[in-house]
């Protein structure tokens, strides 16, 4: 199967990128505004796509990522601000004047057109005759693998086969960006991982500049070039994937990208905290904690030193095999409960009930005020 | 668990399958039919009631259709039926059925259209719904009354307009074709709204937006996406209206005493009226003529809606 | 370069609506006023037309009593007896015999389908005449015409409760058949039989095609005869009927609204919506 399709797949690629002129566009979001009522659900959003980049936005429902989404596409227009692509301002430009393929949440199919006219949509809109429509069509949706499905309506269809529809449909008008809106979230686990390794590949053949908005953490760090962390109608930090884990600019982005351990701490000096009865340096700044010397220390459950200790000062409660790593649950002194992963052969002896040490490596840490 | 779950399926295939006719396959098939017969026993009453309540006067009708007075087999009901005064009732009944489903269906959606687009949960919305539910419900003699005190001779409105505009409406309009057009809005309107609605709601907005998105401007979404999915609801809230104006019978008979002949009426006058003799049976041949033209009415709609609706299949 | 906040920009009026086809929304206002004065300007008139010494010269009405009254009687006595055939068989057939569930649908539809009038006509052939001596027998063939809102709206009713899995857990808890029925799955319908009750009692009380035929002088057979005596008596009475259907309504949209699934409410609508033919 796989054998067939790849020669064919490569074919069809090719003649798209050769025909189209589509590859990379530049998009500039500058200054973004965008108030319902009261809310600003975006506050001066301000972010710049290389061609060809697949830049994720990831943050909580709410959090203004789907408005930031909808803005670019013309759906929506800002109260201030303004979408670059290119170095051109398009904020005044119609939705379906944009060029911008988008590939929504779920169902969004036409369900009276198979599969094929769906592809062929666009070109359809943008008086592209038949034969040629018919053509360009059938090779995206070759090169989602679903050739075989051309004829098919979109309820004869699977979730994840009528996504790649959607996809060869977005891809089909050559956009100069793709934008992807949850793509991925109504699918169930396994189908949800083969479609966002294909997307990532498709993406990066095609080199389309790509705008990706998920809740999912998993998924935008898997899938993105850099992954935008945004909280309230802001942007909170933008970084690379590896950065972004490893050195999380805020307590927002490192408390919702990875799990995160809140133990409590007191600052000795504005570039140290003593914490679990060590005094260690404090990343960045501690201006977010002025005015307490009390705060919450940040640390990663791989981050933590654990030994198998009479009267230490923890105690394991729980004992959870996630595969190469176990997580262990570990109630601390003072009622305070973390998690720690260790190496799965490690934690074999570690049972329930073990009176366990931990402590920190001296590394810098992220401090936060005290959760309340 | 799977073996212990699938194992009994043979036995009892090879027990009921298509053994030849022996003694232990008409056993099985005996045992079948009780079984059977002892699954069905809830339906029953209600196929029983069915039956006394409806299938039986209406087997009376057809049969009573082609007999003569004295009992004995007769196509003369049928033919008085099909003629003269009969036959104008036919037409006159169709072509007012036919107005009002398509003038209300298109009110109704363009109402039903404008509250869609108002926003979720608005009072208008949810006025407009009530509203609707109440006047799709007020058929009948009421309704009739409502008019000729209103817009009859003499009637309220018809006062106002003879001022404003002195040789236009004075009321004698009403009983016309087209006034009981305008009778007949009175409830289908609101009934177009009711069934329509469900069907606008099923528009996804992500519909929209995906073609606006490729490019597709308002009449070019509406004619390759929002149109093609709506028509085969659109065509059966046109069924619906059609068979409902076609059976009325009090709003019509309130109001046409006379001045038009539809077969709903006639086929009244029949049941009560003076009689003649010979003519004992023409209202079951006219009754026979109703349920032929709304059996024909929803075969159009069936097919329709098999061509409409391909892609639901 | 620097992130210059610019002035707001605002698009072309209008713009921010995607579709420009119908800008500003006025095209709504037109159609909903008109519509307005086309639903409201006859009852207006109608109320004036009568007067008020109408409505209370209808309560004196010699006949209004009593044919309010056998309207009444017929709306109880069919409520009963579709209630009672109704809600076992549809029980029945969702939890025993689901394949039939659209041969039963269908069926159901046939009522609605066939003019009252061809109805009656077959009826008063077969009827045996100590039925038709009786005005109980409109009744018995009313129960026949409410029970396509009756079968819809249990229907409804039920498959938003998810009957198997609620008689499975119930018996699996060790409760009997019965016990199920009476103390499970009643409680859970009230929504559904309040709306298929109430749509009846409306459809009884606005019945007039087979009450007349049959010569059975009901609420609107009388508004009818009633019309040679006095016609602003009848006008009256007519906007009592819709004041009536309105009540009737508002306690369905009142139970609906306090606990009642999508389905059931859409199913409900459209079913009220339906009586009109019986009218």
């Amino acid at each position: 199967m796989t054998m067939e399709t790849t020669p064919q797949t490569g074919t069809a690629a090719s003649s798209l990128s050769a025909g189209g002129a589509s590859g990379g566009a530049s998009v500039r979001l500058d200054g973004l505004t965008r108030r319902f009522g009261t809310v600003r659900a975006l506050d001066g959003l301000s972010l710049n796509i290389a061609p060809g980049e697949l830049v994720a936005l990831l943050g909580p429902s709410g959090c203004g990522k789907t408005t930031a989404l909808r803005l670019v596409a013309g759906f929506d227009f800002p109260d201030a601000g303004a979408v670059l692509i290119d170095g051109t301002d398009i904020s005044r430009i119609p939705a379906a004047k944009r060029g911008m393929g988008m590939v929504f949440q779920s169902y969004s199919l036409f369900p009276n057109m198979p599969a094929l006219d769906n592809v062929a949509f666009g070109l359809r809109m943008r008086k592209i005759g038949g034969t040629e429509r018919r053509q360009r069509a059938a090779e995206l949706l070759d090169m989602v693998g679903l050739s075989a499905q051309a004829k098919q309506y979109p309820h004869q269809l699977s979730g994840g086969q009528q996504q790649r529809v959607a996809l060869a449909r977005a891809l089909a008008i050559e956009p100069r960006v793709l934008l992807l809106d949850e793509p991925l979230s109504a699918l169930d686990a396994k189908v949800r991982l083969q479609l966002r390794e294909q997307i990532r590949t498709l993406q990066q053949r095609l080199g389309t500049t790509t705008l990706f908005v998920t809740h999912d953490q998993e998924e935008a760090l898997s899938m993105a070039d850099r992954v935008g962390v945004m909280n309230k109608g802001q942007l909170e930090q933008i970084d690379a994937p590896d950065e972004l884990y490893a050195r999380p600019a805020t307590a927002f982005v490192a408390e919702f990208v990875g799990v995160m351990n809140r133990i409590p701490g007191v600052l000795e000096s504005p570039e140290a905290v003593r914490v679990l009865d060590v005094v260690v340096p404090v990343k960045g700044s501690s201006s977010s904690v002025a005015g307490s010397s009390m705060v919450d220390v940040l640390v990663r459950p791989e981050g933590l030193i654990v030994d198998v200790t009479e009267n230490g000062n923890g105690i394991v409660t729980t004992r959870t095999f996630l595969g190469s790593v176990t997580r262990l649950g570990v109630l601390l002194s003072g009622d305070v409960r973390i998690r720690v992963d260790k190496p799965s052969t490690v934690a074999a002896s570690i049972p329930p009930g073990t009176s366990v040490s931990v402590t920190l490596p001296s590394a810098p840490v992220l401090v936060a005020p005290p959760a309340s | 668990m799977d073996q212990t779950a699938t194992a009994p399926e043979p036995v009892t295939g090879s027990g009921a399958g298509p053994v030849p006719a022996d003694q232990a396959g008409t056993a099985s098939t005996v045992t079948e039919v009780v079984r059977w017969l002892r699954r069905v026993a809830g339906v029953v009453p209600f196929a029983a009631y069915l039956a006394l309540g409806m299938l039986i006067p209406m087997i009376a009708v057809i049969i009573g259709a082609f007999r003569a007075d004295n009992g004995s087999f007769t196509l003369s009901n049928v033919k008085m039926a099909t003629h003269g005064v009969y036959l104008h009732g036919y037409w006159e009944s169709i072509s007012l059925s036919i107005w009002a489903s398509v003038l209300p269906a298109i009110f109704g959606l363009l109402i039903a259209y404008a509250i869609f687009t108002a926003k979720r949960g608005s009072v208008l919305r949810q006025l407009v719904i009530t509203t609707s539910g109440v006047f799709a419900n007020f058929g009948g003699v009421p309704l009739a009354f409502l008019f000729i005190a209103s817009l009859g001779s003499g009637g309220l409105l018809t006062g106002w307009i003879q001022d404003i505009f002195p040789h236009s409406w004075d009321g004698s309009q009403l009983y016309t074709l087209s006034g009981i057009v305008l009778v007949y809005m009175y409830f289908q309107v609101p009934l177009m709204v009711l069934v329509i609605l469900p069907g606008l709601e099923g528009l996804r907005t992500s519909w929209r937006e995906a073609a606006e998105n490729l490019g597709a401007t308002s009449l070019q979404y509406w004619r390759h996406v929002g149109g093609p999915v709506l028509l085969p609801t659109f065509m059966g809230c046109l069924l619906l209206l059609f068979g409902s104006s076609l059976s009325a019978y009090a709003t019509a008979e309130a109001m046409t005493s006379g001045t038009i002949a539809l077969t709903s009426i006639q086929i009244g006058t029949f049941i009560n009226g003076n009689v003649l003799a010979g003519e004992v049976n023409v209202g079951k041949a006219l009754s026979l003529g109703l349920v032929l033209i709304i059996a024909v009415a929803m075969a159009f709609y069936v097919i329709l809606q098999r061509r409409a609706s391909r892609w639901l299949r | 370069m620097a992130p210059v906040t610019r002035p707001v920009i605002n698009p072309v009026p209008g713009a921010r609506r995607s579709f420009p086809l119908f800008k500003a929304g006025l095209w709504r206002w037109v159609i909903l006023i008109v519509a307005g004065m086309y639903f409201l300007l006859p009852l207006y008139a109608a109320i004036r037309f009568a007067g008020i010494k109408a409505y209370g010269d209808l309560i004196g009405a010699s006949g209004f009593t009593s044919a309010l009254w056998l309207s009444v009687r017929l709306a109880i006595i069919t409520t009963l007896i579709t209630l009672a055939l109704m809600l076992p068989t549809t029980v029945y057939v969702h939890l025993k015999l689901p394949g039939l569930r659209r041969l039963l649908e269908s069926l159901t539809i046939l009522p609605i389908v066939i003019p009252p009038v061809v109805l009656a006509t077959g009826l008063l052939q077969v009827a045996p005449a100590s039925l038709k001596n009786t005005p109980y027998i409109l009744a018995l063939e009313y129960v026949v015409l409410a029970m396509p809102f009756a079968y819809r709206t249990i229907d409804a009713g039920l498959r938003a409760l998810d009957l198997k899995t609620i008689t499975e857990a119930s018996s699996s808890l060790g409760a009997g058949w019965t016990r199920t029925l009476t103390q499970v799955v009643l409680p859970n319908l009230t929504t559904a039989l309040l709306a298929a009750t109430v749509l009846t009692v409306a459809m009884v009380l606005g019945e007039y095609t087979i009450s007349s035929l049959a010569l059975y002088t009901t609420f609107p057979v009388w508004l009818v005869t009633n019309d040679q005596s006095s016609a602003t008596v009848t006008v009256a009475g007519s906007v009592f009927a819709l004041f009536i259907t309105w009540l009737v309504l508002l306690i369905i949209t009142v139970a609906g609204t306090r606990r009642g699934r999508r389905t059931g409410r859409q199913v409900s609508l459209f079913t009220v919506a339906r009586q009109d033919n019986r009218g």
